[in-house]
């Protein structure tokens, strides 16, 4: 009898492992046969009174056993069954189908370009300063030592304000160094980012609107050999960790000696080639050491005090970083040029 | 400013490549922005020979055309058919060899190939003088004196000159610069420092001047010395005028100056030789025998050379005559009818130094920017005029004959003394951040010309030469020394040294980044606008647009209709999605970080920086997900990105009031008390009607001032976690049409106390039939939460029966159960 009860287990357990599921449904009638509330398992586990002690315990574990096996087979039997059903449905889904349509939107090429600038030099403890717009004569060219007839003026083509001979719209971002340099004593160790205007007609290479950004560092000891440092640093952030810099002496009327600034790109792609006009060389800001009598006109005793500044375009070296071929796509605001930003970081 | 290197090779010897010439000139400040390679003929002649005319017999299959055998000097002879009625056999010709490049009357480059013409092969062209670039005559063909050598070059027949001509992008300050001469010296200190080449240059000789006669005497007068602080001038008696020789025209033609006569070409040599402005009148025609430098009074009439009427200044400086009638706009332009003409014999030859600042005034006032001019404005070199005057005068009698007929008058009553300026090294130094040795310093000076006074361990006294007018100061001086010893020769130090400084939190930039990448997260593209803008969209528009008054207008000359500066940023995004329909681009949704400009109350600018939004079209594109329908963008997409904006910056406990700007149809503004956050809302379609614009436009338009403000003051403090769960409840509110939504939600507010943690709108039905006239149905959910205990069924019922009741009296309300 006992022995009878043994090998009837053994005949579930071996039932139970060759059990072949077709689906969930089948499955389901496997869980109520072995697992249910009247499992199999259960009349024959009460058999247990009629087992001789000495067996009692061998039955005990082959009953487990029976159960253990009963619960991994259906785990296993679900896991696959569920597998086979989900990868059935989702070969009915197009996943080829688009997604949602939500869009993205990019953030401006000057925005972003600025950006790029600004970062560069906040890395080396510059700070961001923003001034007005509509300036006054003297802090856009009399403060910047550029007084009334010198030819400099010329360089530039001012909006003047309807019936007004003093107040412009700032033709470059220096007049924000007065402002910064008449409100504080050095050290300063500014990045001014902004808007500036000129009087010109617009075409596809020039505009009455562009931006700049300014740098000034003025200190104790502020050498000419630091701006080279300054501005090398920025030129290989910008262009790549081996460019090389050349600086060639110039002219602005707020600082002395001037230059304008090259890198050296090369001539190897046709987009180098073209941008540096055959040289290799390409033109990207103006600096210099500020002029004594710039500091003096801003209440800063140039006997103690040197520095230096400079000045870059951004539209520039936004035509460059995006192949923009035309200047005004800047402000035409057409979202199919806009939208080609949205991957630059 | 164009140089030409042949023309600076007569004064300084320079064995560099045309190149290597023009790195240095951009080297030492007189940047090369171009470089050209001139000929005096195009295309040098390149390819063409003289050839010999053997034979010349008629073409077999056309009447009009030769064939000849033509010998050029290379053994075989050459066949080439020829067409011009003038060929004959035993003539000196040129012959265009295969290959050769020709251009054509209107600078069309094309190149001769072998080839037959009706049947009879043809090895060249023998040309015209219209083909080579000799003349314009395309009569017949170039028949060459005997005497020319066949196989000859043409190019070396003709002594063809190549030279290179640079543009050079002089800076204001380089007075010294603007002619031959005075970059010949820049390129001679270079090359004795940096290549330790230390030739001379070589100057013109006046030593052969000397006064023929008196016939030609003359008073001059100078009225106004502070304009004119330097007047010399000689009278030349006899002169012929007529074309210039070849070596002059070539001079003037190679930088871009077109010869017309001998005398005016030497004056406009010397001016570009020597940089000393000078005029010729034509003596006969001076009235009174008398020059007189003086201003006339304002609104005088005077005709210029153009034949343009000008009324002068009093501060137009004027050369007169003897009845003080204007000659000249002394070192600007000439009048008509006092200058040298054709038949001129005798004249009056002028050398001045004018004041900088008065020359540039009256340019700029005629707007007559002339060569003089721009050479006078930079501070010509006051000690210049006599050695211009005799230079030129031995040119005039080289090339134009005549007599010195007066002695040379010179007007110079406060002689201009060499600046002398102190140096220290300690102060080159500092400026340079390299400690330039002492020796180098001075051979530098000494190679600029300066010269050393004094001198002791720390400093040097110097004098800087008069044609250097933008060099007075120490800086200025160390400018110089640092152009020539070479501004990429200063080494970079490998440590950077900076002050510390402290910027303020938040950092606007990083605020408008914060909020710049969440709108183009969802969708918004940036845009940015001119900043000018055009009255005409305050003047047209029926409706009174927005910020119409207190305009501030811009003298805007290159661009006559962007006459104001922008009051505010809707018309720049109204622009844009016209702009964009225009191009079939519907959906739009754009935001702009920009300033907008007005006049205060106090007439003084005030320039606001905002932050706008617009929404327009639909606010995605069509989907499958939604069977193709689609939700076109509104007031309320708008709101939502509004309250994330103002989430973003921390920035909570506003009032709210319907937006006042006319400029919406309906909207909200937030502020507190007068100052403006934000106002938003759909724009007035009149205005859309206007511009040409479909569909509806929300726009939003931000306070930065009250963002940046909020984002600064912002701090967040985290609350604990709710560990008890909310529960909710819903309510069905039938209500008038006058009841708001806030309303609903400040009874709650009040009721629930602490208890309502949410509420929230999630349906509105509008059913007249079923709900009765000016009705609607709102669908309320209030989600009650307590962080002391799991609320219990009956307090929430408790707050929920005195909201219903609170809702029946105040908002008349129904509650649809």
């Amino acid at each position: 009898m006992a022995t009878e009860i043994f090998d009837k287990i053994n005949a579930i357990i071996e039932e139970i492992e060759s059990a072949r599921p077709a689906g969930l449904e089948e499955l389901e009638t496997f869980r109520i046969k072995y697992l249910g509330s009247k499992n199999v398992l259960k009349p024959l586990s009460g058999e247990i009174r009629n087992i001789p002690n000495e067996r009692k315990k061998d039955f005990g574990l082959l009953i487990n056993k029976a159960k253990q096996t009963a619960e991994q087979k259906y785990k296993a039997l679900e896991f696959d069954l569920q597998t086979a059903e989900e990868s059935q449905s989702a070969a009915n889904l197009d996943l080829t189908a688009p997604g949602e349509p939500i869009e993205l939107g990019a953030r401006h090429p000057i925005a972003l370009t600025m950006n790029r600038i600004i970062n560069i030099f906040e890395r080396i403890g510059f700070v961001v300063a923003e001034e007005r717009e509509i300036e006054d004569d003297w802090h856009n060219f009399t403060a910047m030592n550029t007084p009334e007839d010198h030819p400099a003026r010329d360089m530039q083509d001012t909006f003047y304000l309807k019936d007004s001979t003093t107040m412009l719209l700032r033709t470059h971002t220096s007049p924000v160094q007065a402002r910064v340099m008449t409100r504080q004593q050095p050290p300063i160790r500014i990045i001014a980012p902004g808007r500036v205007y000129r009087n010109e007609t617009i075409s596809a290479r020039s505009h009455c609107q562009f931006h700049q950004v300014e740098g000034l560092y003025v200190d104790e000891n502020v050498s000419f050999a630091d701006m080279k440092q300054t501005l090398l640093y920025f030129a290989r952030e910008m262009f790549g960790p081996d460019v090389k810099i050349r600086l060639r002496p110039s002219f602005f009327p707020f600082t002395e000696p001037s230059a304008e600034m090259d890198v050296y790109l090369g001539t190897e792609t046709e987009k180098d080639y073209r941008l540096t006009k055959g040289t290799g060389w390409l033109e990207i800001l103006g600096c210099g050491m500020v002029d004594p009598q710039v500091l003096e006109n801003c209440g800063i005793d140039p006997e103690k005090y040197t520095g230096f500044a400079f000045g870059m375009g951004i539209e520039r070296q936004a035509l460059r970083l995006y192949d923009i071929a035309d200047i005004r796509a800047f402000f035409e605001n057409d979202v199919r040029f806009l939208k080609q930003f949205t991957s630059v970081m | 400013m164009k140089v030409s290197l042949n023309w600076l090779k007569e004064y300084i010897d320079l064995n560099q490549s045309p190149e290597k010439v023009g790195e240095i000139l951009t080297s030492i400040g007189l940047e090369v922005e171009g470089m050209e390679e001139v000929e005096s003929i195009k295309g040098g002649m390149r390819g063409i020979v003289i050839g010999f005319v053997k034979e010349c017999g008629r073409h077999p299959n056309a009447d009009r055309l030769s064939v000849t055998k033509v010998d050029i000097g290379q053994g075989e002879d050459l066949q080439v058919v020829c067409g011009a009625n003038n060929i004959a056999a035993g003539q000196k010709v040129l012959v265009a060899t295969v290959g050769t490049t020709l251009y054509s009357a209107e600078g069309e480059a094309w190149t001769i190939k072998k080839g037959k013409i009706r049947g009879e092969t043809s090895e060249g062209m023998i040309c015209s003088e219209d083909e080579v670039g000799l003349g314009d005559d395309h009569s017949g063909i170039v028949v060459l004196p005997e005497s020319a050598p066949v196989g000859t070059a043409a190019g070396d027949y003709y002594e063809i000159e190549t030279d290179y001509v640079y543009e050079i992008g002089l800076t204001p300050n380089r007075s010294d610069a603007t002619n031959h001469i005075g970059v010949a010296r820049d390129l001679a200190a270079y090359l004795k420092i940096n290549e330790n080449n230390t030739s001379e240059i070589h100057l013109p000789s006046t030593e052969s001047f000397q006064v023929d006669n008196h016939d030609l005497a003359l008073d001059v007068v100078v009225e106004n010395e502070e304009a004119c602080p330097r007047y010399s001038a000689v009278s030349i008696k006899g002169i012929t005028v007529k074309e210039s020789p070849e070596w002059l025209k070539k001079r003037l033609k190679a930088i871009g100056v077109r010869p017309i006569s001998n005398i005016v070409d030497i004056t406009n040599f010397i001016l570009h030789e020597l940089g000393q402005p000078l005029h010729a009148f034509d003596q006969d025609k001076i009235k009174g025998n008398k020059v007189i430098v003086k201003t006339l009074p304002s609104g005088s009439s005077f005709v210029t050379l153009d034949e343009v009427e000008r009324k002068l200044s009093d501060e137009d400086l004027m050369i007169c005559n003897g009845a003080s009638e204007g000659m000249c706009i002394g070192g600007v332009f000439g009048g008509i009818g006092s200058g040298v003409t054709d038949n001129t014999k005798n004249i009056f030859l002028e050398a001045a130094h004018f004041n900088a600042k008065w020359i540039r005034r009256s340019s700029m006032r005629h707007n007559l920017r002339t060569d003089a001019a721009k050479v006078f404005e930079k501070g010509s070199d006051p000690n210049l005029t006599v050695y211009a005057l005799k230079r030129a005068a031995l040119l005039i009698q080289e090339l134009a004959g005549g007599e010195i007929a007066s002695e040379i008058t010179d007007l110079y009553p406060r002689p201009i003394q060499a600046a002398e300026v102190r140096v220290r090294y300690a102060r080159i130094n500092k400026l340079i951040g390299e400690n330039i040795p002492a020796a180098t310093v001075k051979s530098i000076l000494d190679a600029l010309d300066m010269d050393i006074l004094e001198e002791s361990d720390t400093e040097l006294k110097i004098t800087i030469p008069t044609n250097k007018a933008d060099v007075i100061r120490e800086v200025d001086v160390i400018e110089e020394i640092l152009r020539i010893y070479g501004f990429n020769k200063v080494p970079i130090p490998a440590y950077i040294q900076s002050a510390i400084s402290v910027g303020s939190y938040p950092d606007a930039n990083d605020v408008r980044n914060n909020l710049g990448n969440y709108l183009a997260g969802n969708g918004f593209n940036e845009m940015m606008a001119l900043s000018l803008s055009e009255s005409r969209y305050y003047t047209e528009l029926a409706t009174n647009l927005m910020d119409a008054d207190n305009l501030v207008y811009v003298n805007n000359t290159s661009n006559v209709q962007l006459d104001i500066m922008r009051p505010n940023m809707l018309i720049s995004g109204l622009e844009a999605i016209l702009h964009n329909q225009n191009r079939q681009q519907t959906n739009i949704k754009l935001f702009e970080f920009g300033r907008t400009y007005q006049y205060g109350s106090d007439k003084e600018i005030v320039e606001v920086d905002r932050l706008s939004v617009f929404l327009c079209g639909d606010r995605y594109g069509e989907s499958w997900l939604d069977h193709g329908k689609k939700r076109t963008s509104d007031f309320y997409t708008l709101k939502a990105y509004v309250h994330h904006i103002l989430q973003k910056v921390g920035l909570e406990g506003y009032q709210s009031s319907p937006a006042e700007a006319p400029a919406f149809a309906y909207g909200m503004k937030y502020h507190r008390g007068p100052q403006m956050i934000a106002e938003f809302g759909k724009v007035q379609p009149g205005i859309l009607k206007h511009l040409d614009i479909k569909g509806e436009v929300f726009y939003a338009q931000f306070n930065w001032k009250a963002l940046m403000k909020a984002a600064s003051k912002n701090v967040v403090s985290v609350t604990e976690l709710n560990k008890y769960p909310a529960t909710s409840r819903d309510l069905a509110l039938v209500i008038d049409n006058s009841v708001k939504f806030d309303d609903i939600a400040a009874i709650a507010n009040k009721v629930g106390k602490k208890l309502i943690k949410n509420i929230n709108l999630f349906d509105i039905y509008e059913n007249e039939a079923q709900l009765g006239e000016g009705k609607k149905s709102y669908a309320v959910s209030f989600t009650f939460e307590d962080f002391t205990k799991t609320l219990s069924v009956k307090e929430v019922d408790k707050v929920m029966n005195r909201l219903i009741s609170e809702y029946e009296q105040k908002l008349n309300a129904n509650i649809r159960r």
